[in-house]
């Protein structure tokens, strides 16, 4: 049985988690905090003069959107998303002091580790934001309600994925390996460096299917053209990752309580 | 009664998970819910309950299954069948700072722990002053765990548990570590919480703290539960098992001088046993023997008998040829010897009761026979026998 209502004590450990998460990996060393925002500013700047300048990528012209924010605005969440799932897949074999020794729900360890990452690409995300309206580019600053009951179901669609990949993890430890190419290529095949409307008509309903295209294209809508998004997903999407986390946490207990054996 | 942690059929198997094909099994056999095919079976159909007030022992060799015992019913991992029912405030402390991550500082470490151990904030404000006076590790408290000594892991470990205030402390072996003073302040405590209603599940290899401590002795035997009761009961068992095995091994050495005797033992019989259930007869006070001798020719042989330990240490015997005693002569060969022991004297444990055949001339021991039965009963004495003592007090003294 799954108890979806947290207990109090795993509230507090779960606290306990985040922050020492959030201190290690981004405040105690300087470097790591500025990397936080230097990493994908210098990602963002790459990516930018690649496809702007050499590849001469086009965007839907409309509203004077540019590239850089029409990039900018996607990319940080993809970001986030992206390193959350790749940090999270260790969770469990990187606290094995903790794993077989102590008795605790042993999901709050992927689930604050993707918590962490997204907090902290949050704050990067809103100073990129505020950076960008001060550069002159149209920010629809009335829609971030929106935006932000979106990156809840964002983030839950990578707390699932990251349950399922450190559990597999565990068992294959060849996952590490392979996931970071395969985000890579998740990456590429979601129009975040270039648009949708570049994919030939009869693949298009294939990246349909692709979530994190959804979420790109409404962070997008919102956010630079203030546009309520119009698609049927919306309404699905609470139901359909609602149920893809569930399905994730079920399948993460299943394997638990028998960590220890293959750490 | 009120129970606090219930185990019914528990088994664990450990899959094999060596080569990644052996994982993927083992991880396909954890998905579809079958028992892994092949694996170490470590506990096998074990049944237990856990009393409020009454402290349960876990005791047997090396290897036995204890620990896994303890972790199956922490919840640290998971039975490959069977139910684990916990109802109590539980506060495990299984190895030497279990669940300290060695990258972090103490105070992390505490935080962390306490939470698990189900302290919310608030109280974890409230108790760190005590936690940091309990486990007394000063400025180091600051440190990474990594650069603690194992000494200081336990105390900080001892300390969050203390403060947790569990109503079961589940505890492995860990009574004897640290330096003198520290374990007083263990002991103290867990006396302290033992007066308070505090029930302990601990696992150890001293008979003496178990029997100081529980109520209620589980003796594991390969996976299995094989004894379980009254302390005493089981702890005595145990170490008369334990004295018969190296007992065992002295006597297959021994077993090469021959039988050919013409004097037998014919039948011995214990007679007068308390509890016709237990394994062995158990002899309360008196011991009286029947011993059956044969003779070939007819010459009253000589009767030698004599109790001694189950390890083989001889404690007392006699012979009818030095007390000048006959035995009652049943037909032409068969002879016939009754005597009856006071064991009143013996400390609890397991004993030989052991008989000779000699020789008419009492020269030749020429066949022998023993029987094992238990002495029963509480002791917090050492050694074989209860000598009459009395302590000399300092008045007394003064009268010299």
């Amino acid at each position: 049985m799954i108890h979806f209502l947290p207990q109090r004590k795993n509230l507090v450990f779960f606290k306990n988690l985040l922050l020492r998460q959030i201190r290690r990996d981004y405040l105690e060393n300087l470097t790591g905090f500025a990397w936080l925002i230097i990493q994908p500013l210098v990602l963002l700047a790459v990516y930018a003069f690649v496809f702007s300048k050499i590849f001469q990528a086009r965007i839907p012209e409309s509203g004077g959107v540019t590239f850089l924010p029409y990039l900018a605005v996607a990319f940080w969440p993809w970001a986030a998303f992206s390193e959350s799932i790749i940090r999270a897949s260790g969770s469990i074999s990187g606290n094995s002091a903790l794993i077989g020794k102590v008795a605790f729900a042993a999901e709050l360890l992927p689930l604050a580790s993707v918590s962490a990452t997204f907090l902290m690409n949050a704050a990067g995300y809103l100073a990129v934001l505020v950076v960008l309206t001060l550069i002159g580019a149209p920010i629809h600053w009335l829609t971030l309600p929106v935006v932000i009951v979106l990156m809840f179901f964002w983030w839950l669609l990578a707390a699932a994925i990251a349950l399922v990949v450190s559990t597999l993890q565990v068992f294959v430890k060849d996952v590490a390996q392979i996931l970071p190419p395969l985000m890579t290529f998740w990456f590429f095949t979601t129009p975040i460096v270039y648009s949708a409307e570049v994919f030939p008509e009869r693949i298009s309903w294939l990246m349909n299917l692709n979530p994190a295209a959804w979420f790109v294209g409404w962070f997008r809508k919102l956010l630079l053209w203030g546009e309520w998004p119009s698609q049927w997903p919306i309404l699905l999407v609470p139901v359909v990752i609602g149920i893809g986390f569930w399905l994730a946490l079920r399948f993460f207990r299943r394997f638990a309580g028998h960590f220890e054996d293959f750490l | 009664m009120d129970t606090l942690a219930r185990l019914e059929n528990v088994s664990k198997i450990f899959p094999r998970v060596h080569r990644p094909g052996e994982r993927l099994r083992a991880f396909a056999s954890i998905l579809t819910g079958s028992e892994p095919s092949d694996g170490a079976k470590v506990l096998s159909d074990i049944n237990l309950e856990v009393f409020r007030g009454q402290s349960l022992g876990i005791i047997g060799e090396n290897g036995a299954g204890k620990s896994t015992l303890l972790k199956v019913l922490t919840g640290v991992i998971q039975p490959t069948a069977g139910r684990v029912t916990l109802n109590a405030k539980v506060a495990p402390l299984l190895e030497l700072g279990a669940g300290f991550q060695p990258e972090f500082s103490g105070l992390d470490n505490v935080r962390m722990k306490a939470a698990i151990l189900g302290l919310d904030w608030d109280e974890l404000k409230h108790k760190l002053d005590d936690i940091l006076a309990f486990a007394d590790i000063g400025e180091y408290i600051h440190e990474p765990v990594k650069h603690y000594s194992s000494g200081m892991v336990v105390r900080l470990g001892f300390a969050v548990v203390t403060a947790a205030n569990p109503e079961l402390l589940i505890t492995d072996e860990v009574l004897a570590v640290g330096d003198e003073s520290f374990q007083k302040k263990c002991i103290r405590w867990m006396s302290g919480f033992l007066e308070r209603g505090g029930t302990l599940l601990m696992v150890s290899h001293s008979m003496y703290h178990v029997q100081r401590l529980c109520h209620r002795a589980i003796w594991l035997h390969n996976g299995s539960v094989r004894r379980s009761g009254d302390v005493e009961q089981v702890t005595q068992d145990y170490l008369a098992w334990h004295e018969q095995r190296s007992a065992a091994e002295k006597k297959q050495r021994a077993a090469v001088s021959g039988n050919d005797g013409h004097y037998r033992v014919a039948a011995v019989d214990l007679e007068g046993a308390a509890d016709p259930d237990a394994e062995l007869p158990v002899i309360e006070d008196q011991l009286r023997a029947e011993v059956g001798l044969y003779s070939p020719d007819g010459r009253m042989p000589v009767c030698l008998v004599g109790i001694e330990r189950a390890d083989g240490t001889p404690i007392y015997g006699i012979s009818s040829d030095t007390d000048h005693i006959r035995g009652a002569q049943d037909g032409e060969h068969q002879f016939r010897f009754r005597v009856e022991f006071s064991v009143s004297r013996l400390l609890p444990g397991r004993y030989h009761f052991k008989v000779h055949a000699m020789d008419p001339e009492a020269i030749r021991v020429c066949d022998t026979q023993d029987l094992s039965f238990q002495v029963r009963g509480k002791s917090e004495e050492f050694g074989l026998v209860r000598l009459p003592y009395r302590w000399l007090t300092s008045e007394e003294d003064a009268s010299d």
